[in-house]
C-alpha cells in the first residue's frame, strides 16, 4: 500500500505557493465522485507532481508520465480517505513520490549493499562547480536509481534524511551514505572541469 | 562557486514541470472504471510498462499466437499417413466422466496421459515402448470405468 496519509508532525517539503490555496471545495466534490472537480485539481497540481516524479525517474519522460498518470488515478481512488490533515497538494505530492520510489524498488535497482567505498570521493573541502542546468539534469539522470532518489529528495526536494530513510525503507545513515555516494558520482560525471559537488 | 551556491543551484531544479502531452484524457478514461474508494488499479509493486513497451509486447504476443496457429495447422496437414490424428480410443472413453467424485481426478490424469502418449506416438510411430504404455493406460481407463460402473 502507498502511505498516502500524512503524519502532521513531520516537516513536509514546501508546497508551491500558487497551488492548493483554494482547492478544498474541489477536493470535497472530487471525493464525492465529481470528475470535473478532479480535473481542476489535476490542472492545478500536475506540474508539481510531474516535476518531482520526472526527477526521481531520472528525467525519463515516458516513465514519468506513466507514474504521474498512475498517481492521479490512485489519488482519485484514495480521495474518500483523505482526512484534510495536510494540504491536498502535499498529500498528492507524497503519494506520487511514494509511487516513484516503489517503482524504483520494484525494478530492483541499485541495492544499497552495492555501495563501493572506493568510489566515494574524499570528504575534505572541495571546490564547487558551476554546471549548466541541462548539464546538471543530465548528470543526475545518469546516477544509479536509489542514489539519485536520495539526492533528488534531499538536495532538490528538501527532504530530511529521516524522512528519506522512512520512505525508502533504509536507515538514516544509509540515506546519508547514498547521498555521499550520489554527490561523488555526480562530481565524476560532471568531469574534472567541474569537480565541485559537495562531499 | 561555494557550497551555498551549489545547493541553491540544485534547489532551483525544483520547479513544476507539465507533461509534454495532456495526461488528463487517459486519466479520465481510467477514472470511468475506478470509482473513488475502489482499488481496482494495477498492482503498485508492479511498475506500469511505458506505452511503447506495452505496444511492443502486444505485437509480440500476436505474432507468437499467429506462429503457434500456423505451426499447428502445418502439423495437421503433414501428419504421417495412416496415423490417426485423433485418439485411437473410442470417443466414449475420452468423453467419459465418473459420477463418483473420488474417481474424477484419476480419470482426468489417465485421459491426459493417454493424449500425451498419442502425441508422442505421432512423433515416433514405431516406438514399441510408447505403444505398450498407451495400451496399458487405456486398460487402466477401462478398469476405472468398470470399477465406477460395475453394473455396466
Amino acid at each position: 500500500m502507498i502511505a498516502a496519509h500524512i503524519d502532521p508532525g513531520r516537516r513536509m517539503p514546501p508546497v508551491a505557493a500558487n497551488t492548493g490555496a483554494n482547492d478544498t471545495d474541489d477536493v470535497c466534490a472530487a471525493a464525492a465522485g465529481d470528475r470535473r472537480a478532479f480535473e481542476r485539481l489535476y490542472r492545478l497540481h500536475v506540474g508539481r507532481v510531474h516535476g518531482a516524479v520526472y526527477r526521481l525517474a531520472g528525467y525519463d519522460r515516458a516513465r514519468a508520465e506513466d507514474l504521474t498518470q498512475e498517481a492521479f488515478i490512485r489519488a482519485w481512488q484514495k480521495l474518500p480517505g483523505f482526512r484534510h490533515e495536510s494540504a491536498f497538494g502535499t498529500w498528492l505530492y507524497r503519494l506520487a513520490v511514494n509511487l516513484a520510489l516503489m517503482d524504483i524498488r520494484a525494478r530492483g535497482a541499485d541495492p544499497v549493499s552495492m555501495v563501493n567505498d572506493e568510489q566515494l570521493p574524499d570528504t575534505g573541502q572541495t571546490p564547487f562547480c558551476a554546471a549548466e542546468r541541462e548539464e546538471l539534469e543530465r548528470a543526475i539522470g545518469q546516477l544509479p536509481p536509489r542514489a539519485r532518489a536520495v539526492l533528488v529528495l534531499h538536495d532538490i526536494e528538501g527532504w530530511r534524511h529521516e524522512q528519506i530513510g522512512s520512505e525508502m525503507g533504509m536507515a538514516t545513515g544509509t540515506s546519508k551514505a547514498q547521498l555521499h555516494r550520489a554527490r561523488g558520482l555526480l562530481r565524476k560525471i560532471l568531469g574534472p572541469a567541474a569537480p565541485g559537488v559537495p562531499a | 562557486m561555494n557550497e551555498f551556491e551549489w545547493r541553491r543551484q540544485l534547489r532551483d531544479l525544483q520547479q513544476p514541470l507539465k507533461p509534454r502531452r495532456d495526461l488528463w484524457i487517459s486519466i479520465d478514461a481510467a477514472l470511468a472504471d475506478a470509482a473513488p474508494g475502489s482499488t481496482r488499479s494495477s498492482d503498485p509493486l508492479r511498475p506500469r510498462l511505458p506505452e511503447h513497451r506495452r505496444r511492443w509486447l502486444l505485437g509480440a504476443s500476436l505474432a507468437a499466437s499467429a506462429l503457434l496457429v500456423a505451426g499447428m495447422g502445418w502439423r495437421l496437414l503433414h501428419a504421417p499417413a495412416g496415423l490417426p490424428l485423433v485418439a485411437s480410443t473410442p470417443p466414449t472413453m475420452s468423453a467419459w466422466k465418473p459420477t463418483d467424485p473420488r474417481l474424477v481426478g484419476a480419470a482426468i490424469e489417465l485421459d491426459a496421459a493417454r493424449m500425451e502418449l498419442q502425441q508422442a506416438l505421432r512423433q515416433a510411430p514405431g516406438s514399441a515402448a510408447l505403444q505398450r504404455l498407451l495400451a496399458r493406460t487405456e486398460r487402466q481407463q477401462t478398469q476405472l470405468r468398470q470399477s465406477a460402473d460395475p453394473a455396466g
